[in-house]
């Protein structure tokens, strides 16, 4: 279906449930299919509506040169949930940059968000941007170096080579890397009036690890749950603690 | 399962997988139940979305290739055969 005006892939599993979880990928070399290929079909067992879609210019949706901020990514999802009629509130579960679009969102729509479960995330503030352009500008200039792909396949892999391909050339044919970080960005204040209930889970070695509990606290209605040893996958690597997780979260927090 | 069973599947998920890869002569390689999807396939995560799509739209929604892909670890998922998802398939589609 065609969002906020750009082809865009979107995979649902209507359930026929009173609650819906969105579900939001991280950047780079992630689509709707880390998701889709772990947690929603227990979500939807478990009789939640899945909605899940490739952000723009990931997976299999269209990916134009520019157009990249938080806010056209926010824009995109307004304008996901218009057309498909959802009109109650949405549990959003975000994964890494994911979560950080979960956050914009709901400071931009909060009566459309039911909760939030962000893996590995944090909002959109001004320390955000700083991290995030030094990630993506490490990342650019690593991928740009031919032998940055053999050291990956030695490391990690011939899979993660092919991954590593993919990034480089999404992140080298847009403004992506420039354009993220621009925000809009958030203010602390805004973060800390963000009114629903809010999940971080997080890696004690992830992006996360040096500030594990202040973004918590400051969340008025925030969990935190940390997977001690574990780096930024979490999700892939511990993708059956986190469905257990997210189902009894939205359990506990549906209307 | 039988073994004539195990084999159609198996030759109806090969050419349904042309759906994705187009002719795999292309690729300069022949489908057997060793192909990995990934590797052999050159084919992402994303395409194993649509085959499941694909499968679930030819065999009916009992066959849920992601259902299946949710209770495998990574390593697994990266590893994945056709001959896996051809037993998948299989064994979903077996007659009573």
């Amino acid at each position: 279906m065609t969002v906020n005006g750009l082809r865009t892939n979107v995979q649902l599993v209507p359930a026929g449930g009173t609650e819906t979880v969105v579900f939001l990928h991280g950047m780079g070399t992630d689509s709707l299919a880390s998701f889709y290929l772990t947690l929603a079909p227990p979500v939807a067992a478990a009789g939640i509506d899945v909605i899940s879609y490739d952000l723009r210019g990931h997976g299999k949706t269209e990916r134009p040169e520019r157009g990249y901020t938080l806010g056209d990514f926010v824009a995109d999802l307004d304008d996901l949930l218009r057309q498909l009629g959802v009109d109650r509130p949405v549990h959003l579960v975000g994964n890494s940059f994911g979560g950080t679009l979960a956050y914009s969102y709901a400071v931009a729509n909060p009566s459309r968000v039911r909760s939030i479960v962000c893996i590995e995330s944090e909002p959109a503030t001004e320390v955000w941007a700083e991290k995030m352009s030094q990630i993506l500008a490490h990342t650019v200039r690593f991928l740009q170096v031919e032998e940055s792909f053999d050291w990956i396949e030695a490391n990690f892999g011939a899979h993660h080579r092919r991954l590593a391909r993919m990034a480089a050339e999404r992140i080298t044919s847009t403004k992506m890397a420039e354009e993220v970080p621009l925000g809009p960005l958030l203010t602390w204040e805004q973060v800390a009036a963000i009114g629903c209930p809010v999940l971080s889970i997080l890696g004690s070695h992830g992006y996360q690890a040096d500030d594990l509990e202040a973004l918590t606290s400051l969340l008025p209605h925030g969990e935190l749950h940390v997977f001690e040893g574990q780096g930024h996958s979490v999700l892939v690597e511990q993708h059956r603690e986190v469905r257990e997780l997210v189902l009894k979260w939205v359990e506990r927090h549906a209307a | 399962m039988t073994i004539d069973h195990a084999s159609a599947v198996f030759d109806v998920v090969a050419e349904l997988l042309t759906q994705l890869t187009g002719d795999t002569d292309v690729l300069g390689i022949e489908i057997t139940p060793d192909t990995t999807f990934h590797e052999d396939l050159q084919l992402e995560s994303i395409d194993l979305v649509t085959f499941a799509s694909i499968l679930a739209e030819h065999f009916g929604a009992d066959v849920n290739l992601a259902e299946y892909l949710a209770e495998k670890d990574l390593d697994d998922v990266i590893g994945l055969t056709v001959g896996d998802i051809a037993r998948f398939v299989g064994e979903r589609t077996c007659p009573r």
